[in-house]
């Protein structure tokens, strides 16, 4: 799912912007004052973290989609 | 995150071959809080002045080197994005690029003289002194506009590709290259008759240039590849690939064009990439999603804008050369480590979403901004 962080302004309608942009459909969550982000030392976007279904984190980072991929192969014990 | 080794090595000994006795490779200098959205900085070294083009503020906050502190903010059109400036005239540009136009900002009385209309869009521009002409990449209309930096007049409008923005110019070659970021491509023209000589296809997001014209080579970023391509001028080849940290999207060249600068969106950090050899010898840890950078001819200094931190960074490279210890990644310390329970606003639906109604799935979230 998306996270949205770092608008700088009410994030709602940037996010709305984003969304048509890009065909966006999926679920997005709003985090305006970087809470989340900010509690897992996020430094930049995109930042992906790959979580388990217990709940542990098993990747961090993978901007580039072969890190992604990777990180998902994984987590799927491909 | 990312980190430079530091062992010893005799080969490299600390305090002969850095340029100060110091163990780190890079030093920070200041974080300055300027607009929303900064993406382009200029800096006018007569003056002592960085203008920081913050896009979504719509205005240009202009900062003083020795102080560090803001002077003032300049409205421009909507967007700025991408700024210069000429000392000739004294001229400072900025690319709004919501308004498609080019504003123009007398440095001197810190007032805005003109605005100039532009492409769809113009998303990158750079200036060239020896040709006294600006170069504007518009994103929308696929164009490259030329602009004669004393009249002011618009001299041309070259089709480029969907995306364009960035744009480098070798004065020895006599060639403006035009790099387009929805088209992953180049484009190469003339500089004299603006004729189209070649063309390139690059990563996926290309999106800033940087040229080295002894060497007779170009730099080009491909954000979303996570790349730098080495470009060969003279035959229009890509002859290397270099990975950078994540997402890069800015690239400067350092004066002594021994080394360039990439902005890395995704990590926060400064890639100090060898020209020579293309490794990456260090990564200099700036504010969040860092974009638009250049250096400070009066002390070397790299001046980086976080678009995420909305501030301007300073700091310095104190590499003398090509450390002996590559960049190496060291993993996250979250990973293996459980999810910290969040509670967030879903955008569609308004309610308050916790950890717990993904649990016993697996997922990924993916932290992003819409700038």
């Amino acid at each position: 799912m998306l996270v949205d962080i770092w608008e700088g302004t009410e994030p709602r309608p940037e996010v709305e912007r984003f969304c048509e942009m890009w065909g966006i459909k999926g679920p997005i969550l709003l985090d305006p004052g970087a809470e989340l982000a900010g509690a897992l030392g996020v430094r930049g976007v995109p930042t992906n973290v790959v979580v388990d279904s217990d709940g542990t984190i098993r990747a961090f980072g993978a901007a580039r989609l072969d890190e992604l991929e990777q990180a998902i192969d994984h987590l799927y014990g491909r | 995150m990312v980190v430079t080794s530091e062992r010893d090595d005799p080969a490299f000994p600390v305090g002969a071959a850095c340029r100060i006795d110091s163990r780190s490779p890079w030093r920070e200098i200041a974080e300055i809080p300027v607009g929303l959205d900064p993406e382009g900085i200029a800096v006018d070294n007569l003056r002592r002045r960085a203008f920081v083009a913050c896009s979504r503020s719509d205005f240009v906050s202009v900062v003083d080197l020795e102080t560090h502190e803001v002077i003032t903010e300049i409205a421009t059109g909507s967007e700025p994005i991408d700024i210069g400036l000429d000392e000739e005239t004294g001229r400072v540009f900025s690319a709004d690029a919501h308004s498609d136009q080019v504003t123009i900002i007398d440095s001197a009385t810190l007032e805005v003289e003109t605005a100039l209309p532009v492409g769809g869009y113009p998303s990158g521009l750079t200036h060239v002194p020896e040709f006294r002409r600006l170069y504007v990449g518009n994103s929308l209309g696929s164009t490259m506009s030329v602009i004669d930096l004393d009249t002011l007049e618009t001299v041309a409008t070259v089709d480029a590709e969907p995306g364009a923005g960035a744009i480098g110019v070798d004065p020895t070659r006599r060639l403006a290259i035009c790099v387009n970021f929805v088209a992953a491509s180049a484009n190469f023209y003339d500089a004299d008759s603006f004729e189209e000589v070649g063309r390139l296809e690059l990563g996926v997001g290309t999106c800033a240039i940087g040229i080295v014209p002894e060497r007779g080579e170009a730099f080009i970023v491909n954000s979303i590849a996570g790349t730098v391509s080495r470009v060969n001028l003279d035959a229009i080849e890509v002859v290397e690939e270099i990975r950078t940290g994540q997402a890069p999207v800015g690239l400067t060249v350092a004066p002594a064009h021994d080394r360039v600068y990439v902005t890395n969106r995704g990590a926060g950090s400064v890639s100090v990439l060898g020209v020579a050899d293309g490794v990456e010898w260090s990564q200099i840890p700036v504010g969040h999603g860092p974009g638009g950078v250049v250096v400070d001819p009066h002390d070397g200094r790299i001046l980086v804008a976080n678009a995420g931190s909305q501030t301007m960074s300073i700091v310095e490279d104190l590499l003398a050369a090509r450390p002996p210890a590559p960049v190496f990644e060291q993993p996250s310390t979250f990973i293996g480590g459980k999810l910290p329970a969040f509670a967030l606003e879903d955008y569609w639906t308004g309610e308050r979403k916790t950890n717990h109604d993904w649990a016993e799935k697996k997922y990924i979230l993916n932290f992003f901004a819409s700038w």
